[in-house]
């Protein structure tokens, strides 16, 4: 089937990339024209990102093209940048989510001088100017310390993992698993491979709380999907209860969308790791301009909170996520605060 | 009593065809209890048929669409989207809707009119201009799944009426709603389409659609009944998953199509048309169930489920070619 759909969405491609998603042009600003490309239209952090892009654009004077979006299939945003270059784009943003498959393209990219930021993912292999994400690590191992101190360092835990098959899904499940091995040995985890989908998240929690009902902690890799699915099944569970009450299941996210700052507010969850959509926009844009202006960035700390580091085919600029909790989920700053 | 003596070996034979896969069934239950002491609770099994009857519909509505002899593959567009827009004609603007305000009761009506509709609308191109039933139901698939992406620019629904969510988180006599509307379901279509004359018709046409017509039967218009009735099952599958889930993603039902063609295979329904049963479907969907159930019950890695799960498939394919003895096609 889905090779079927392959082979119908790609006529569909030509018009597709064509048409664009006809965003702004952000006209002024000198160095060139920016293409522009977003890896998926389906979820909500990814929408949230799309929306960004045109206003960060606008605030930072950036001559962005048309965007295209290649619907999280490598061999679109393959056709998608041949087809922004052909238009004369000068620099080149992205967010590959097939980590390996885009190293032909970045070569061509490389030939052509044409410089390349991508966002979200770091590319295995090929030049990059600058990657802009934030640690996704990080995000694993600060929702293990969370979980592990709730859980005072004993119990049982189940993460839903991300798709295995991207660098964020394992990156977060590794230092997951890692830091729950080393700082809280005492701790069981269950892994479940959701693939990002509502459906398997909730069908993977529910029988694993009937063979465990002792489960104390939850980790979702990404509160977009898999928050609503598993709130569902603790509440048929009977476990949506407050914090103090000593049936409550702990829940950390990932993402920091508007509904799970609602549901920490509620005391359904109890935390999560904003993922900076805002700052994914602003600063790939940024540093977009700054590769047609001609600039160059070492590594080390930023003015913004974060730090370059140095990767063997580039640089990463690793923005903050900050730990969403009770205490500071009315903080305007953060992005699911903005979003309407 | 003592007349229908004559025929009653072949009605017994026949039966025994449907249920080729209740070997399989047994030997993952046997497994499944050996492997985890949590599987054969009653708790754990009432769960699998939770978790399976959204989809199971699907292949109810599936089976009886091969078995007439043609295909959908948008099925599992419509399980997102009719939900999805039942529920934007609904909710206010604020909340991701159209801002129309219609009333809150009428969601699930309007959902099922959604599938309906879809399924018509496959049933106009198929039947009325002859296309390719393959064709046209992937470019549907592709259609209808951009009707759920566009109007909700590829957001999740939270905020949904109650009345909604009530059929796929319900609980009534002890047991979610959703198995009794499977099961009722699923019972009348062993029913419909075993005896009714309705349903033996779709055999007719599945098996020779010249022959059926000539015969007299009216196979344009079964065959509209038969993708309105797909889409509208789809429809209600939609409505169970969401119930279940809480929200409405816009991934919801997104390679489904995969497992209920698995699912209706295995379970003895040709692709070809005028074989098999909606029971056999039945188990086919029975043995899915219980393979992904017993794989996360003893924690099989997420790199390696794929391999087994796929395996598992085949082998029940293998198990209900043999015991069925006949050449699957």
């Amino acid at each position: 089937m889905t090779f079927g759909r392959v082979v119908a969405a790609a006529a569909l491609l030509a018009v597709a990339t064509a048409c664009g998603s006809g965003t702004t042009t952000a006209g002024g600003g000198g160095g060139g024209k920016v293409g522009i490309d977003h890896p998926r239209a389906d979820s909500d952090f990814w929408n949230s990102y799309i929306k960004y892009v045109p206003q960060m654009a606008g605030e930072l004077k950036v001559d962005l093209m048309p965007a295209t979006n290649s619907q999280n299939d490598v061999a679109k945003l393959v056709n998608n940048v041949q087809a922004l270059t052909g238009q004369g784009a000068k620099v080149i943003v992205m967010a590959p989510q097939d980590t390996g498959a885009i190293a032909n393209t970045l070569q061509q990219l490389e030939n052509k001088k044409i410089p390349v930021v991508t966002v979200d993912t770091r590319p295995d292999k090929g030049k990059v100017y600058m990657v802009v994400r934030a640690d996704n690590r990080a995000y694993g191992t600060k929702a293990c310390e969370f979980l592990g101190e709730k859980l005072g360092g004993k119990g049982k835990v189940v993460q839903l993992q991300g798709a295995l098959s991207s660098i964020n899904g394992r990156d977060r499940s590794e230092a997951f698993l890692e830091c729950m091995k080393t700082k809280f040995p005492g701790i069981t985890v269950f892994s479940e491979p959701t693939e990002w989908e509502g459906s398997k998240a909730a069908s993977m929690l529910q029988t694993r709380l009937e063979q465990n009902p002792d489960v104390k902690g939850i980790y979702m890799h990404a509160g977009g999907v898999h928050l609503a699915p598993t709130l569902q099944v603790l509440k048929q569970k009977g476990l949506l209860v407050p914090p103090e009450d000593p049936k409550h299941v702990f829940v950390i996210s990932n993402d920091g969308i508007p509904q799970e700052f609602e549901a920490i507010r509620k005391g359904d969850i109890d935390a999560t790791v904003s993922q900076p959509a805002d700052l994914y926009a602003r600063y790939a844009l940024f540093y977009a301009k700054a590769a047609a202006d001609g600039k160059t960035f070492k590594p080390g700390p930023t003015d913004h909170d974060s730090t370059i580091i140095q990767l063997p085919n580039g640089l990463e600029d690793q923005l903050p996520a900050p730990l969403v909790t009770k205490e500071n989920v009315d903080d305007q700053a953060l992005w699911g605060n903005q979003v309407k | 009593m003592t007349t229908l003596t004559a025929p009653a070996p072949r009605v017994r034979l026949a039966r025994f065809r449907d249920l080729t896969l209740v070997p399989v069934i047994v030997l993952l239950l046997v497994v499944g209890a050996i492997l985890d002491p949590t599987f054969l609770t009653a708790g754990n099994l009432t769960n699998v048929l939770q978790q399976q009857s959204a989809i199971s519909l699907l292949v109810l509505a599936e089976a009886m669409i091969l078995i007439a002899g043609k295909f959908d593959l948008s099925l599992e567009s419509t399980v997102g989207t009719a939900p999805a827009i039942a529920v934007m004609l609904v909710v206010p603007a604020a909340a991701g809707g159209f801002g129309i305000g219609l009333p809150g009761a009428l969601v699930i009506p309007l959902a099922l009119l959604i599938g309906a509709a879809i399924g018509a609308f496959n049933g106009f191109l198929i039947i009325r201009f002859q296309l390719s039933a393959f064709i046209v139901t992937l470019a549907m698939l592709i259609i209808v799944h951009g009707f759920l992406q566009g109007p909700t620019e590829g957001k999740t629904l939270f905020e949904l009426p109650d009345s909604i969510l009530y059929l796929g988180s319900a609980i009534w006599l002890g047991l979610p709603a959703a198995i009794w509307i499977a099961g009722a379901l699923f019972a009348a279509g062993i029913f419909g389409l075993g005896y009714l004359r309705l349903g033996r018709s779709l055999y007719a046409i599945g098996g020779n659609i010249d022959a059926a017509r000539a015969a007299g039967i009216r196979v344009d218009r079964i065959l509209y009944g038969a993708f309105i009735l797909g889409g509208t099952l789809a429809a209600l599958a939609g409505i169970l998953e969401t119930g279940r889930l809480g929200a409405i993603g816009n991934n919801q039902g997104v390679g489904w199509i995969f497992m209920v063609f698995a699912a209706a295979v295995i379970g003895g329904v040709s692709m070809d048309g005028g074989k098999g049963t909606i029971l056999g479907a039945l188990t086919g969907v029975l043995v899915i169930g219980l393979v992904q159930n017993i794989l996360t019950l003893i924690g099989v890695s997420g790199f390696w489920q794929p391999v087994i799960y796929g395996s598992i498939i085949l082998i029940a394919l293998m198990i209900s070619r043999i015991a069925g003895g006949k050449a699957q096609d």
